[in-house]
């Protein structure tokens, strides 16, 4: 194992994920876009909270490659599976307890359960799975995360 | 998503009326697309304004419709409905609510309906419903805001609000810039209002129309989909453009269209999808029709016809920017050349022509013009040093064939008139388009034989149908105002300008209480036929115009 293949894991999973997302867009399954999301927790500009999105996207996909490295070191065990079981996990996370309650806390531009009546325009909340965001978003997320953590697995136990 | 033109039950809609009896008028703010219709009734009146919103700074919805109901006296009563049906009517639809609002969610489109001063909404059957009260001096506000492959946004009623008047304001402000100052002000300004409520803003694309299958006939099967760029429009787009004054706009369309031809270079397509793909497969959906006219069409299967005035158009939009003072750079100047090489091989075959017949391909007289035109151009790009020279000779010695064959073939000595095509005695308003594009001498007594023909035969009050023969479809259809709109500029151009002011000033007053023209019109009762607003209509108006103002001052 090593970090340079978490590294590397982080980047190609991220790559999959962002894509695998952007295609569940493009065939009508989810109007999930994380970067927006992200993006603008920064900035109110659409364009800029694309792109920095993105960016921010990336780091993020870093985050988690070395937190499961260091999970890994620390159970001993590797490989692409586990990676794939990460992933599933880091997805039911991502859809509930990430996104659905943390994120539109922090958010400065994200409505919550108990906003009424904006006085400023606020983003629509992800809700639980983020189906707010179409029935399909939950399948379109997992398939990305376990295609992430499968990649992040595999990478890490490659450079062993 | 709102589709109810197209079928009243099933479309989706968003409606808004009094609930009392009453009379209406329309217009548009002076120079603005912001459109203001004040309802009269028995308890007093009151004004809604309607606003497709220009996006500003800060956090905006992707697409948001807004309307604003002013009480203007006594009191006044709406009810108001919006019901989307996504896909044509053919997705599923949830109706639900995030932070209070009303959303309808499908796939990944979703809609949102916020409402201020507008009663409680109730969602029944896939719609979103309330009641407005509004006395003098108040208002209320409703505004859509559309989500594509992304979260919705939801705003407050203030930003919805300026959003409103930063749209008005940005509107007066282009339309200000407008050069035309002459006889027909409003109609050219309001022509180029409605032109740039065609533009799609991502690529610079102007689309035909707003709308499919608005038919030619009542319950005919004339049925079609003009939601696509048309290359037939390209030199009326650009001059419109360059001649009102908006240089942004004519450089967007300019490098949207060579970059769209670019994927079937040197061929082009008869028409283009706004994203500048090329392919638009024709299918019809299961709705009612306007008016029971079926079918109802999305996609368009001339994109893959044969059209070989097209080339003359691209050939002509090209030298109109680069005689402007623009620059065309190395690449697009060397698939110019190529188009000019593929019309010399080409021209000699028989095609679909400008209306996109559905009938046996013919050798269309203004198709041959066109190539004509294109050789002509080219030759004079080459002239100028701005695209290769290398074939310029065989360029200018097929336009000399394409010449003979016109005059000999497609020119009846009975008439006195060119006719639609080769070897027949049938007219078409199209070949107007020549005298347009500088074919031949303007003041030939060719010419002045083919306006009176077209006159003589095409011509109705101030109304002129598109040909005589056949087309390979069922039915009839009404006259086309663009024929109409040609025929004035053919006029002022051969130096009958009064008699070009006087179809002006007949066919301006022809336009409906917006300033907008459709495709056709009935000549019985002065009914719009076809789709609206019809850029081509519109586009011609404006050349028109500028032709008779230039042919004053000379």
């Amino acid at each position: 194992m090593s970090v340079w293949g978490a590294i590397a894991g982080g980047f190609a999973g991220t790559l999959v994920l962002t894509t695998a997302l952007r295609a569940g867009n493009e065939l009508n399954l989810t109007r999930m876009d994380l970067p927006f999301l992200l993006g603008t927790a920064f900035t109110s500009d659409r364009t800029r909270a694309k792109a920095l999105g993105y960016v921010l996207h990336f780091l993020v996909g870093f985050g988690f490659a070395l937190i499961y490295y260091a999970i890994f070191l620390a159970i001993g065990h590797s490989g692409w599976w586990l990676g794939a079981i990460f992933g599933l996990l880091h997805g039911l996370f991502s859809g509930t307890a990430l996104v659905d309650t943390l994120l539109p806390l922090i958010h400065p531009r994200m409505g919550t359960r108990s906003t009424a009546a904006p006085s400023v325009a606020l983003l629509e909340p992800p809700g639980f799975l983020m189906l707010n965001y179409g029935a399909q978003t939950p399948l379109v997320s997992l398939v990305a995360h376990i295609a992430y953590g499968t990649l992040v697995g595999g990478f890490i136990s490659l450079a062993s | 998503m709102f589709g109810a033109l197209l079928d009243a039950e099933r479309g989706g809609s968003f409606e808004l009326r009094p609930e009392a009896p009453y009379d209406v008028e329309r217009r548009y703010r002076p120079g603005t697309n912001v459109l203001e219709t004040t309802f009269h009734t028995e308890g007093g009146a009151a004004r809604v304004v309607d606003a497709m919103t220009v996006a500003g700074s800060g956090l905006v919805p992707f697409r948001e419709l807004a309307r604003r109901v002013d009480g203007l006296a006594g009191e006044v009563s709406f009810s108001w409905r919006v019901e989307a049906r996504f896909g044509y009517a053919d997705a599923g639809t949830r109706v639900e609510r995030r932070l209070g609002v009303p959303v309808a969610t499908s796939g990944a489109h979703a809609l949102a309906v916020q409402y201020w001063n507008a009663g409680e909404s109730a969602t029944e059957e896939g719609a979103i419903a309330g009641t407005i009260h509004v006395r003098a001096g108040e208002s209320a506000v409703i505004a859509v805001s559309i989500a594509h492959q992304e979260p919705l946004v939801f705003s407050s009623r203030e930003e919805v609000e300026a959003r409103i008047e930063a749209t008005a304001g940005a509107w007066a402000d282009w339309s200000s810039g407008r050069g035309y100052r002459g006889r027909w002000g409003d109609a050219v300004i309001r022509s180029a209002l409605a032109l740039k409520l065609l533009v799609h803003a991502p690529s610079g694309a102007v689309a035909a129309a707003a709308t499919t299958s608005v038919p030619e006939e009542l319950g005919g099967e004339r049925n079609w989909d003009y939601r696509f760029c048309w290359v037939r429009d390209s030199a009326f787009t650009l001059g419109a453009f360059l001649g009102l004054g908006c240089g942004a706009d004519a450089r967007a369309y300019f490098w949207w269209l060579m970059q769209a031809s670019q994927l079937t270079q040197p061929r082009l397509r008869v028409l283009y999808r706004l994203d500048g793909g090329a392919r638009a497969p024709e299918r019809t959906l299961p709705l009612r029709g306007y008016r029971d006219s079926r079918p109802v069409r999305i996609g368009n299967a001339a994109a893959a016809q044969l059209q070989l005035d097209t080339y003359g158009e691209l050939l002509q939009t090209a030298w109109l920017y680069a005689t402007s003072g623009y620059r065309i750079d190395n690449d697009i100047a060397r698939r110019l050349a190529e188009m000019a090489d593929l019309v010399c091989e080409s021209w000699r075959h028989p095609d679909a022509g400008i209306w996109e017949v559905r009938s046996q391909p013919q050798h269309f007289t203004q198709s041959k013009m066109m190539c004509w035109v294109a050789l002509d151009r080219a030759g004079d790009l080459a002239k100028r040093g701005v695209i290769p020279a290398g074939h310029a000779q065989r360029w200018l010695q097929e336009a000399e064939s394409i010449q003979d064959f016109v005059e000999t073939r497609c020119f009846s000595e009975e008439k006195r008139s060119y006719v639609r095509h080769a070897g027949s005695d049938e007219l078409d308003a199209s070949l107007l388009l020549g005298l347009l594009l500088s074919y031949g001498d303007p003041g030939s007594d060719r010419w002045a034989g083919t306006i009176e023909a077209v006159r003589r035969e095409l011509q109705d009050g101030p109304f002129v149908r598109r040909y005589t023969g056949e087309d390979g479809l069922v039915g009839s259809e009404g006259a086309f105002l663009t024929c109409s709109f040609w025929l004035a500029e053919a006029l002022a151009r051969s130096g009958r300008v009064e008699d070009a002011t006087r179809l002006m000033d007949q066919l301006v007053a022809l336009a409906n209480d917006v300033g907008l023209y459709a495709e056709e019109i009935e000549p019985a009762t002065g009914a719009f036929l076809g789709n609206i607003p019809q850029g081509l209509s519109h586009l011609a108006l404006i050349s028109a115009a500028l032709a008779v103002g230039e042919a004053t001052a000379r």
